[in-house]
């Protein structure tokens, strides 16, 4: 039973089970598994497009699942990515449609103000949870909702595009799009600073005292509070990268590809990062990775629904069953001191 | 003005119960020592039981009540997952719960599309009616006074809560903690189950993707709120219930008043409320750490 568990949580055994899990849902909606698996290839890497698509799935799901990984490593959990990306979506969708300037700093504007907006969604519940020692799991779950609303009435009101049927702020200027990466996709260089940002988040990581304490943290809070860490200090800052991190992703999704904002700009990446980050072992260059195949799944998963009519929504029903084989893994001693070590949550 | 200070009352009860159904189970399994964050998944999974059931069987009542069980028994099968992993293979309980939610969700959107044949909501099934809405709300507040009774007047309730506590006293003491948390977990699935299944065939008569949306999240703030107990819990969801309550009530009358931004009214309430009372309450010492 122990030799089975730690197979199916090693990276080979996580791929064996999505794939029988896959073949079982497949099965279920009767479909053969090899028609399934291959409209999910086809479907996710089976030309440019395809290509594209993954990609551009894989890009929204490393932002936050960067910042969720940073949170973890600080023994915090961040589950409020998925607001996250919708406030820093919605401040680079507003600022993008109401600035006149050359495109360059309008991008970077748009970028930088959706981390703030990000950051300073993730910033609240770091405050509660270091000031007020309010747990910031239920915290940053309810903000999620605050954040939908919120968002929601202001592109359904003060910021709504007057031209559009539905909730949206105005169009950006096509200067102020991110550049393609790959021609005649939709992908952006969002990608790139993605991938930018997990190689800065495995420096600061490996090679700075910040990175150092956020992992003493983590791993020894008590250690790490009478080694002189500023423990408070370090809570609210993590919480707040976190969410700054996601809120990029939401402002890349803006101005990369959706080019407008609208609340449907993510259909629970959020969510689906906290898996990202768990089987990329909470490591940023394993995240890349896990990030990558997670694209495949939710690209995958919409051509298989397409074209094999098997729901899409099998996918999440498998995302979710790898996070629970998963928390059988490493984090329990880490976990377990850092509540016993703050029992009020 | 009375009418609407009445359909508010009314409404505040009818959007407490669910809450207070979860909370209930919320309450049950942190007392044991489990953190049950998969209660919104629990209540999908009962939402969405109880609507597959009553489809099948149809013919009135009788289809709902059944409906009625196996909402509940959905909810007590995901609380058992969660109850199997947490006792079993001592897992991150955060991280099995959120991974229980999206299962939860997910497979009830799967189902729609098998079942019903359309993604986003499912056919209108029989209900229980006004009657059977009415009792489930009468209900909720009794099942707390029960639960409160039971946890802290019979000798059960004393295990489950040194449970929480300090499973090592109760190993000591020749019992297993472990089922006390098995079975502690599995109810709170089930009351979860029942809260799910009192929004689809109570208040409504179908499923819909994210019909939950958050109580189960809001139930856990309540829990908190209301200092572990179920008289407290059930007070603090009917807080919060009052909020979702304005919300309805505020927004058909003054038009003025922005719709979507009342909605995050609740949500605003748990914040406010989990910044307030943290601090001045302690959960249980051995709350979501595996024995």
């Amino acid at each position: 039973m122990k030799r089975f568990a730690s197979f199916i949580s090693g990276p080979l055994g996580a791929i064996v089970l999505i794939i029988v899990l896959m073949s079982i849902a497949m099965l279920i909606a009767g479909t053969s598994p090899i028609d399934g698996f291959t409209a999910l290839i086809l479907g996710s890497l089976g030309g440019r497009n395809q290509i594209g698509e993954t990609l551009v799935a894989t890009s929204a799901l490393l932002f936050p699942a960067l910042g969720i990984c940073l949170a973890f490593r600080a023994g915090l959990f961040n589950i409020g990515a998925e607001g996250q990306l919708l406030v820093g979506g919605l401040f680079a969708g507003a600022v993008g449609a109401a600035i006149t300037m050359p495109p360059f700093p309008a991008i970077v504007i748009m970028l930088v103000l959706g981390a703030v907006g990000g950051g300073l969604w993730g910033a609240i519940a770091g405050w509660m949870k270091a000031k007020l020692h309010a747990n910031e799991i239920i915290s940053t779950l309810m903000l999620n909702f605050v954040a939908q609303f919120i968002t929601l009435y202001l592109v359904d009101g003060p910021l709504k595009n007057p031209a559009a049927n539905g909730a949206e702020t105005a169009w950006l200027p096509t200067n102020y799009w991110l550049p393609t990466l790959i021609p005649h996709t939709r992908l952006s260089i969002g990608l790139l600073i993605a991938l930018a940002l997990a190689m800065l988040l495995q420096f600061v990581f490996a090679r700075t005292v910040f990175g150092y304490e956020l992992r003493a943290a983590g791993e020894a809070p008590e250690a790490a509070r009478r080694s002189g860490v500023n423990l408070s200090r370090l809570t609210w800052l993590a919480l707040a990268i976190s969410g700054a991190f996601a809120g990029l992703g939401g402002a890349t999704i803006v101005t990369g590809e959706l080019h407008r904002f609208n609340t449907q700009l993510s259909p629970g990446y959020g969510f689906i990062a906290i898996a990202v980050a768990l089987v990329g072992d909470l490591d940023p260059l394993k995240v890349c990775v896990a990030s990558f195949a997670f694209g495949i799944l939710e690209a995958g998963g919409l051509a298989m629904q397409a074209s094999a009519q098997v729901p899409k929504d099998a996918i999440h029903v498998i995302e979710g069953l790898i996070i629970l084989v998963l928390a059988a893994r490493r984090y329990v001693a880490q976990r377990s001191e850092r509540i016993e070590g703050a029992a009020n949550v | 003005m009375t009418g609407l200070i009445l359909t508010l009352l009314w409404l505040t009860l009818v959007k407490s119960t669910p809450i207070i159904y979860a909370a209930l189970g919320g309450v049950i399994s942190e007392r044991s020592g489990v953190i049950n964050i998969g209660l919104e998944g629990m209540m999908a999974a009962g939402a969405f039981g109880a609507v597959v059931a009553s489809n099948y069987v149809g013919h009135g009542i009788a289809g709902a009540m059944i409906g009625l069980l196996a909402g509940i028994a959905s909810g007590a099968l995901i609380g058992y997952v969660l109850a199997f992993a947490a006792t079993k293979f001592k897992v991150d309980q955060i991280v099995a719960g959120m991974g229980i939610n999206l299962i939860c969700s997910g497979g009830a959107a799967y189902g729609l599309v098998l079942i019903f044949n359309q993604p986003g909501a499912s056919r209108q099934v029989n209900s229980l009616g006004n009657n059977g809405e009415s009792a489930l709300i009468g209900f909720a507040f009794l099942l707390a006074i029960v639960l409160h009774w039971v946890l802290y007047r019979t000798p059960w309730g004393l295990r489950v809560r040194a449970t929480g506590e300090n499973p090592l006293a109760v190993k000591s003491a020749g019992l297993d903690p472990l089922r006390f948390r098995l079975v502690a977990v599995i109810l709170s699935g089930a009351l979860a189950g029942l809260g799910g299944a009192f929004l689809s065939i109570g208040e409504l008569n179908l499923y819909s993707d994210g019909m939950t949306a958050g109580r189960g999240f809001i139930a856990l703030a309540a829990v908190i709120f209301g200092r572990w107990t179920p008289l407290g819990a059930m007070g603090a969801a009917m807080v919060f219930g009052l909020f979702e309550a304005l919300q309805y009530a505020l927004e058909g009358r003054f038009a003025w008043l922005p719709a979507d931004a009342l909605s995050a009214l609740p949500y605003i309430a748990a914040l406010v409320a989990l910044a307030g009372i943290t601090g001045k309450v302690r959960a249980p010492a051995s709350d979501g750490v595996p024995y």
